[in-house]
């Protein structure tokens, strides 16, 4: 300090004659005059505020307070003298109006390489409104009005000569009054600059670039930033950065924020992918409504009364492979559900809806925060008079089997029973819809194929020794197992049937995923199995010291976008399981009934699969077993292996690239308490979901959940990536004995009779909560 | 011994780096592809000394990263804003300097700088309030206080979680 303040003031007075006056009637607020180049409005408003130059009166006047009434005398002699050439030099347009174009053409040649190529104060393109001046000012204009006239001309001609100098020039007056200041005043621009250099990133920049901010925001924040101006809200809402959003978080759990948001088309998604790359670089190049149109099932399913368009079920049924089994009638249903009308044309094809992907997100998000907060409507089910085993439903309707023998059809929107089909003389186990078709099984030892929408029974596949226990259909194949320990192929397009023999008790559940043509089983034997349909011989078990140790009632394959190998372990096969290609990878596989299915999954095969068993020729005689329809009149009694796969059998799964690799994972349920989690490839047991009090009767799974029920009349509700908690749910009077899931839509069919449904697609007015955290 | 260019910054400064730094930049990068060996400095219009200045300390630090991988599809995916430190220190200037520095990574196709200059701005509006956003960048309201409210209605959804 002591080193400086002598400075000060010195430098000022000598400084000061040459900075005198040049316009005396010139007042702040027009103070600049004159630029020449086209950025002279933004550049008078830009110099009004620069009030880090007010600092310099200042400092002349506590200083050398006397100082300004010597400088009023020379300011008229110096101005002509030393400031008229510098401005004539600067702004030639006012001050030497009759230069020649050249000489005009040079100055602002220098000008504009000098000035501020790119400053964003004072580009007058760029819309940057700085409301806070005006007090500011105003404040400096009455600070200037309490000053002698002299002292006000001096202070305005500091202001104007700095205004109109070029950037090196105003470089060095401003070293110079840096120099010049105290460490109060330094103080002072210090505070005051922080306060200036506030830049609106997002309206100013290149839109692109915007766009890439926004994109690193997460969905709170880039919600918050659209209420900012309307710049940003024009950027915030683009489909762009929500394209973005949805391709994170739709499906799949996003890593970084842990939230998923329930199913829609990967498909469209990445059909627009390319769409909106280009589109971020240009906004101009797709208007959001053709950017968006292609939005349509999912997003329509959202709005819609949930009634599928007339006339895509009869093509749905042929190219739609994925379905899904009787109680694991989850997510698959709406997989199923999108994948039938979208893959496929409806005959009279729909306006196309121009839903902005923000409206898209938010719709799922809201019945993802639902989900979370168990937030949704009940509805209750009453008219079965005993158990219900086995429950399914799409947008419109609901089944449901009982041991009441009967099987009853559901209005979800009224809750109101359509029909009941009867038939069956022991009790439904299992059943399973498409568009067309129902399919039923009973321990009366057959199964029923209804069609559904008349209640007519169209015919009765008999075959197994025993009750049907569980049964899957997808496209052509329909598999049943049963409490004869065997399982049962039938191929409705070659009308042969098969057995698959291993299981050494009642097989609970089985599932067919067509495409890898692999089948899987549950038992009472407390193993899983996997099955090859090509040469119909066991793959694999699951089982080990990890694994069940009671009646394993339920099995379900899927594959999770977030799939990661586990490290590799020796099997208990003792086979190098993965190392093809394909096999095991990250990708998005199909899974078994649709979770991921035909159309939405980039690796999926055209949906028009050759029968998935080779079409074998019937090496026996028609069997004995009563075939009322005439269907399947070859029925083997024998087929399938019954000795364990040797690993070649399963290298030739896992790593075959000319086979679709099988599901990554399984997920079963147990009456030993547990559920547990299985990865296909190593056949090892990832994970073991602990809380039911006794044994579990049933789960249902998409890519964002699993929901089980259970004998202590529960329902949970877990996470599918880390097998965690997430809600605990009650209402049965009895043990929970299925469950279906959708993205926003749960059913429970319990020992009561009773089935619940749980809705979470609602307004936050109507709904309910429902079990707790 | 590592070879050299001349670069030329918009107010005539000239600066000398290692030809491996300045290949950070594939606008420089495919310049010298071009021409060959050029003893000349190579103008850089659009950014001043400063900027520039800075941007070629980045790319010091960073000369060994492995070449970014162009892959729009994978880094959609990682919304993270996560910097690393050096960075995040690196970025700790005014918001004029921050400005400049992501136009000159643009313009120099520096993407790994353009891209953490972005996750600076983003990590500058993340978690604050509309209002609070406005006043870090200085930016006016110009709704009026029935589309503030209709605006406000329409994103409430995003709060509840």
């Amino acid at each position: 300090m002591p080193m400086r303040i002598p400075t000060c003031p010195e430098t000022t007075r000598r400084r000061s004659p040459r900075l005198q006056s040049v316009s005396p009637r010139r007042k702040i607020s027009n103070s600049t005059t004159c630029d020449p180049r086209p950025t002279k409005r933004k550049r008078s408003s830009g110099l009004d505020k620069k009030t880090p130059v007010a600092v310099e009166p200042t400092a002349m006047d506590c200083d050398n307070p006397e100082l300004s009434p010597e400088i009023a005398t020379e300011t008229k002699e110096s101005v002509k003298r030393d400031i008229a050439p510098f401005l004539t030099r600067h702004i030639p347009s006012q001050y030497a109006p009759q230069g020649t174009p050249e000489q005009r053409e040079q100055q602002k040649n220098a000008g504009q390489t000098s000035n501020t190529s790119f400053c964003y104060r004072h580009r007058p393109d760029l819309k940057c409104r700085r409301p806070a001046d005006e007090p500011t000012m105003e404040q400096l204009q009455s600070s200037m009005d309490s000053l002698p006239d002299a002292d006000r001309q001096a202070v305005t001609h500091v202001w104007s000569l700095y205004s109109v100098a070029p950037a090196p020039i105003r470089r060095m007056m401003l070293q110079g009054i840096l120099q010049a200041s105290c460490f109060a005043q330094l103080s002072y621009l210090s505070t005051e600059i922080r306060e200036l250099i506030r830049i609106d990133f997002i309206s100013t920049l290149p839109v692109e670039i915007s766009f890439r901010i926004l994109s690193y925001l997460d969905t709170n924040s880039l919600c918050r930033a659209a209420q900012v101006s309307r710049n940003w809200r024009a950027l915030a809402d683009d489909d762009v950065v929500w394209h973005k959003m949805c391709q994170q978080h739709i499906d799949r759990k996003c890593t970084k924020c842990g939230w998923g948001i329930p199913l829609m088309e990967r498909k469209r998604l990445r059909a627009t992918a390319k769409q909106m790359a280009m589109r971020a670089k240009d906004p101009s190049l797709f208007t959001p409504a053709t950017a968006t149109n292609e939005i349509t099932d999912s997003t329509s399913e959202l709005n819609s009364n949930g009634k599928r368009p007339a006339g895509s079920d009869d093509t749905a049924i042929d190219n739609n492979p994925s379905s899904s089994p009787k109680r694991t009638c989850n997510s698959t249903i709406s997989a199923s559900r999108e994948a039938s009308s979208s893959a496929v044309l409806p005959p009279t094809p729909k306006p196309p809806q121009t839903l902005p992907w923000k409206t898209v997100f938010s719709d799922r998000f809201k019945v993802e925060a639902n989900w979370r907060r168990g937030r949704c409507n009940q509805q209750i089910f009453k008219g079965h008079t005993d158990g219900v085993m086995c429950v399914q439903f799409d947008d419109a309707i609901l089944a449901t089997g009982s041991y009441d023998t009967t099987i009853k059809i559901w209005d979800l929107a009224t809750g109101e029973e359509i029909r009941t089909l009867v038939g069956h003389t022991q009790g439904v186990r299992c059943l399973q819809f498409d568009n067309k078709k129902l399919i039923s099984g009973s321990m009366d030892g057959h199964i029923r194929i209804w069609n559904y929408h008349t209640g007519e029974c169209l015919s009765v596949l008999s075959g197994h020794n025993g009750g049907i226990l569980s049964l899957h259909f997808d496209n052509t194949l329909l598999v049943s197992g049963s409490t004869d320990h065997t399982i049962k192929v039938w191929n409705f397009a070659d009308k042969n049937c098969y057995s698959l023999r291993g299981h050494t008790d009642w097989v609970n559940s089985v599932r067919i995923d067509t495409d890898s043509r692999t089948v899987y089983s549950a038992s009472d034997d407390s193993t899983i199995k996997m099955w090859d349909l090509d040469t119909r011989s066991l793959i694999r078990t699951f089982t080990g010291k990890d694994g069940h140790v009671g009646h394993v009632q339920q099995v379900i394959p899927i594959s999770l976008p977030t799939y990661q190998k586990p490290e590799p372990t020796i099997s208990s096969r003792g086979a190098s399981p993965v190392s093809g290609a394909g096999a095991g990878t990250g990708g998005i596989n199909t899974g078994v009934g649709g979770i991921s299915t035909i159309g939405l999954a980039s690796n999926a095969p055209p949906s028009t699969l050759p029968p998935a068993s080779p079409p074998a020729p019937p090496m026996f005689p028609p069997s004995s077993s009563i075939a009322p329809t005439g269907l399947f009149p070859s029925i083997s009694s024998m087929g399938g292996s019954e000795t364990e796969a040797d690993p070649f059998l399963i290298a030739s799964v896992f790593s075959n690239p000319s086979r679709p690799p099988p599901p990554h994972m399984l997920i079963t349920a147990s009456l030993d308490g547990t559920v547990k989690f299985w990865d296909v490839p190593t056949g090892a047991c990832t994970n073991t979901l602990f809380g039911h009090i006794e044994g579990v009767w049933a789960v249902a799974a998409d890519t964002l959940r699993v929901v089980s029920g259970a004998q202590d009349s529960m329902v949970k509700v877990w996470d599918v990536n880390t097998g965690a908690c997430q809600r605990t749910i009650t209402g049965h009077a009895g043990p929970v004995t299925c469950v279906g899931l959708s993205d926003s839509r749960m059913v429970t069919g319990g020992d009561d009779g009773v089935v619940r449904g749980y809705l979470f697609r609602c307004e936050r007015e109507e709904e309910g909560v429902v079990g707790e955290q | 011994m590592a070879v050299q260019i001349k670069l030329m910054s918009s107010d005539q400064a000239m600066l000398v780096v290692d030809k491996e730094v300045a290949e950070r930049s594939v606008l420089i990068k495919n310049m010298l592809d071009d021409i060959g060996e050029v003893d000349e400095a190579i103008p850089i219009p659009n950014v001043n000394e400063a900027v520039l200045k800075k941007v070629i300390e980045w790319c010091e630090h960073h000369k060994g990263d492995s070449p970014s991988t162009n892959d729009e599809e994978s880094d959609s995916r990682k919304r993270s804003t996560d910097i690393e430190e050096w960075d995040q220190k690196f970025m700790q200037v005014d918001q004029e300097m921050l400005f400049e520095i992501i136009l000159a990574a643009n313009y120099l196709d520096i993407k790994p700088l353009l891209d953490v200059g972005c996750k600076t701005v983003a990590n500058m509006i993340k978690g604050k309030s509309p209002e609070e956003i406005r006043k870090t960048f200085n930016i006016q309201n110009d709704f009026t206080a029935e589309e503030e409210e209709q605006i406000r209605r329409e994103n409430e959804w995003a709060e509840d979680r």
